[in-house]
């Protein structure tokens, strides 16, 4: 029996780096001792950041912004499974902060370093899947709903049933590219919870789908909002985000949020073990979190901010949107994703393998 | 073809480099995963965690994926697509391979240039542009479109239904041949290249037409080209999978999506390892099922 | 039209395939199948909306952008000086690797074949994570400074892709006349000379595909890239991954458009260069 713990790590690699310093490989002595690098890692979505922020950050403090960039939750933890290569700052949605908490590759954050906490809203001072906020900072928020053309679907009731369980808009749907999400949300059509975790619920929303597929067009890779504006689809389910993007181009195109409720998502800043900048780090974060800083990058991207101080600086036409802010009436209705285990992780994806194949 | 014993020096030498990069930097890596193949997900303090696996040699990962039809299911339509794919990239690049080694060495060097080009621009920018393209409301159907109307079809049949192009299996089939067709040109142009003219001046004096000539003295003469075209397109287009998830519809998952999912989604490594082995054992199955079959019709391999 | 019909038949060459005009048609179709959706990537990269769908209007603020954008040129950067490395190396190790399968007969041949097809029957994302284990697992450094920070990624790339230019060569290979080394070899050239003066040039065709395969696979991959990239060692693809996934932006295509154009030049470059020799070859 032989478990791949990486205990032995440090070892090799100090090994590693003996052999490259005889071999001539002039390797600066990284000071561990000494004050950080001017420098900091950032492992972040594309075009999730304020056009200037980086650069402004880097003026106040001198220290350079290596901006990297992920697609997707599972890229980011699959990356750092194994272990650290080398990022400060990373930014993932609420369930993989659960996921990263018990695999235990985040670093706790050191609050007296992140003054600027004091602007986040009254709700997010504290977070369900990260109790004190040790470990993560809320950066954006925002939800997963219905996007459509309403010129081409007419008025429409606020359900997932267009989507779900009807064949009015057969051939003209597409539904997100992952199991979780697309399972999660016909379970919460079915009245279940999102995070149900029971199998018949799971089996129930499988039949569901495999039932309602030959009237969905595509699973879309993260491009439904693509689809709609090309007239490709006419309804779509995707992030708010995502549809608000294309409204701002066509003003056909509409977002909900269903009346059944859907899910409601929150990435977060966190430093993951081993970060070899981790004050810069914490300054990063301190200077997202400032007021100006704040508003510069929710006016840019144009997703929902937890700082109340940079909401303060900001107008009616982004404060007052409802894909942007949904009714609070809404949001009660929607519920985090959760991390229910492995088992769970499996049983999705199961179902998620046959709703493909069948 | 001769035995190492006659020139051991250069035997190790041609041999050396590329089978040390192998071992080391490919065979020893590939291991890894193979052990994970046998493992499952350690129990640490009663909970499955999420990053350590444990070497059990089990046989659980193997057995699930048998177990199960859905897999084998997945599979063997993966075989077919890549068949499909497969055969479209020799149709069309067999000519293709052809008229460019029938040029003067000057002109190969650009025409070859010019159809790898192409291939140089990121795979995604490639799908993408292919979508733009194929779209219900894409350039194919402007054109079909304003050649319908042109022939005054919609005064006698209605107006124009475009066709759907993409989310189905034909475009899965369509974009593995635009994601593979170098893999396919490349080795017929190196083996057509060398094609000896006067067998085929030969062959046409002797009285055999065009066609005869092609399939008696050509295609025989270039199927070492053949065989590693086929070989390099249908082996890669098997595990893929970006091309079935942004072109497929709802029904074209391929094996290699499911694999995907396994490292990333599912974060299931064994299970992953194992479904990645299962099929190199079926590819070299096939493989040396090939061999056997073309040792006994004594076809060079 | 019975102009056509005679000039579509004539038989002035039989063997001159390269005039025939169904074989023009049909290579006619296929470039412009290859090309239409590189074209239609270059005009949109001078569309002034962030998406692929819809013209508004030309601008080139988007070549402006990329020319700006760090990241992105160093990603180019990177990207160029890997598969230049690997095209060298593999290659290299793939002629050899070939020239022996070709030459020689040696115990276990079979199982040795099978070994060197390795790389090409995994699927990528399980070569990709057995990288990413194996290089975290043997510590290799990542702070090693440009370009030796890209070595893990030049490593995969070479162990992925020797492999194919061995195939190719192969199969060039197996139509040589062994008569003509002898030949050589009884004249009294050396094996160094019968080897430069005879099997080389023969050869060079398969090195040539062999060598844009090699190219061609190292710059536009991104599976394994991804698994053994730091935060360092971006590659263009896997930086074109994580921004095309979001919103299709016409900077990823104004990149594109301009790899294109450097390839053209420097393509023209060398084929200008290579011509005088070229005349007494083959």
């Amino acid at each position: 029996m032989q478990a791949y713990a990486p205990s032995f790590r440090p070892d090799r690699r100090g090994l590693m780096k003996a052999a490259g310093a005889l071999a001539g490989l002039s390797l600066l002595p990284k000071g561990t001792l000494a004050a950080e690098d001017k420098q900091v890692n950032f492992y972040n979505w594309d075009t999730y950041i304020g056009e200037t922020t980086l650069d402004d950050f880097t003026a106040a403090t001198g220290i350079e912004v290596k901006l990297d960039l992920f697609a997707d939750n599972d890229e980011l933890f699959a990356k750092l499974r194994e272990g650290n290569p080398g990022y400060d700052l990373i930014v993932p949605t609420n369930d993989f902060v659960e996921r990263m908490l018990v695999a235990g590759i985040l670093m706790p954050l050191d609050h007296d370093k992140i003054p600027n906490m004091s602007n986040l809203g009254a709700n997010f001072r504290d977070a369900s899947f990260d109790p004190g906020l040790k470990h993560s900072i809320p950066y954006m928020w925002g939800t997963i709903g219905v996007g459509y053309n309403t010129a081409r679907t007419g008025d429409i009731s606020k359900s997932w049933k267009h989507l779900y369980d009807s064949d009015q808009f057969a051939g003209q749907i597409s539904l997100l590219g992952d199991g979780q999400n697309v399972i999660g949300h016909a379970m919460k059509y079915l009245g279940h919870s999102l995070n149900s975790t029971d199998i018949a619920h799971v089996k129930e929303a499988e039949e569901l789908l495999i039932s309602q597929k030959e009237n969905i067009k595509v699973f879309a890779d993260d491009n439904g909002q693509d689809l709609l504006a090309s007239g490709e689809v006419v309804i779509a389910q995707e992030w708010n985000g995502d549809i608000l993007q294309v409204m701002t181009e066509d003003d056909d195109i509409s977002f909900y949020v269903p009346d059944e409720g859907g899910l409601i998502w929150q990435d977060c800043l966190c430093i993951p073990n081993d970060a070899p900048h981790p004050d810069n780090a914490h300054d990063l974060i301190n200077y997202i979190l400032d007021a100006d800083a704040g508003a510069a990058i929710a006016d840019f991207i144009q997703y929902a901010t937890p700082n109340d101080a940079a909401r303060a600086k900001l107008g009616p036409e982004y404060n007052e949107n409802p894909a942007i802010f949904p009714p609070d009436e809404t949001v009660a209705r929607c519920e985090f994703q959760l991390y229910l285990g492995e088992e769970h992780v499996k049983n999705i994806n199961d179902a998620w393998t046959r709703v493909q194949a069948a | 073809m001769e035995s190492y014993h006659r020139n051991r020096r250069l035997f190790w030498l041609l041999a050396g480099p590329g089978s040390f990069w192998l071992l080391f930097f490919f065979l020893v890596p590939l291991g890894i995963v193979w052990t994970l193949s046998f493992g499952e997900k350690a129990v640490i303090d009663g909970q499955i965690s999420i990053t350590e696996t444990e070497i059990t040699w089990t046989l659980a990962n193997y057995l699930r994926a048998l177990a199960d039809p859905v897999y084998l299911k997945i599979i063997w339509k993966s075989v077919w697509i890549s068949v499909f794919a497969t055969l479209l990239c020799l149709l069309i690049a067999y000519p293709v391979a052809f008229l460019i080694s029938f040029t003067s060495p000057r002109r190969q060097a650009w025409l070859l240039l010019a159809v790898i080009l192409p291939f140089w621009i990121n795979l995604l920018i490639r799908t993408y542009a292919l979508i733009a393209v194929f779209r219900t409301k894409g350039y194919v159907n402007f054109t079909l479109e304003w050649i319908y109307n042109g022939l005054w079809l919609d005064h006698l049949f209605g107006a124009f239904q475009p066709l759907e192009l993409l989310y189905n299996n034909f475009a899965v089939v369509a974009g593995l041949v635009y994601v593979f067709m170098p893999f396919m040109v490349l080795p017929l142009y190196a083996s057509i290249e060398r094609l000896d003219r006067s067998m085929l001046e030969a062959s046409l004096d002797l009285g055999a037409g065009q066609f005869t000539t092609f399939l008696r003295v050509t295609v025989p003469l270039t199927m070492p080209g053949i065989i590693s075209g086929v070989i390099l397109v249908f082996i890669p287009s098997l595990g893929s999978f970006l091309t079935a998830d942004l072109l497929g519809g709802t029904n074209a998952t391929m094996i290699g999506n499911v694999i995907e999912r396994q490292f990333k989604a599912a974060n299931d490594w064994p299970f992953g390892a194992a479904l990645s082995f299962l099929l190199m054992y079926v590819t070299f199955g096939a493989l040396a099922l090939r061999a056997v079959i073309s040792r006994q019709s004594g076809m060079p391999a | 039209m019975r102009l056509m019909i005679r000039r579509f038949w004539k038989r002035s060459d039989p063997l001159d395939y390269a005039n025939r005009l169904w074989m023009k048609l049909f290579i006619g179709t296929v470039f412009i199948l290859l090309y239409a959706p590189v074209i239609l990537m270059m005009i949109f990269s001078f569309n002034d909306s962030r998406r692929n769908i819809v013209w508004r209007g030309f601008t080139t603020k988007y070549y402006e952008k990329a020319w700006n954008n760090d990241g992105l040129i160093d990603a180019f950067v990177n990207s160029l000086t890997i598969a230049a490395f690997n095209t060298v190396l593999a290659t290299l190790f793939g002629a050899m690797i070939g020239l022996l399968l070709w030459r020689f007969r040696f115990p276990f041949k079979s199982a040795y074949d099978g070994f060197m097809a390795l790389p090409i029957v995994i699927p990528e994302i399980c070569m990709g994570v057995a990288m990413l284990a194996f290089f975290s697992r043997i510590g290799w450094p990542s702070d090693l400074p440009w370009p030796l920070n890209l070595s893990s990624i030049m490593i995969a790339h070479i162990a992925f892709s020797f492999p194919f230019v061995a195939i190719v060569v192969r199969a060039r290979m197996a139509g040589f006349n062994r008569e003509l080394e002898e030949a050589a070899r009884d004249l009294g050239a050396s094996q160094w000379q019968t080897f430069r003066d005879v099997i080389f040039p023969y050869m060079r065709p398969g090195l040539i595909a062999g060598a844009l395969l090699a190219f061609t696979l190292s710059l536009d991959d991104f599976v394994v890239t991804f698994f053994t990239s730091g935060p360092e060692t971006v590659t263009f693809p896997v930086k074109v991954y994580s921004m095309v996934r979001f919103s299709v932006t016409p900077e990823v295509n104004a990149a594109s458009t301009v790899l294109v154009l450097i390839t053209l030049v420097a393509a023209t470059f060398m084929l200008r260069f290579q011509r005088p020799q070229e005349a007494g070859g083959p």
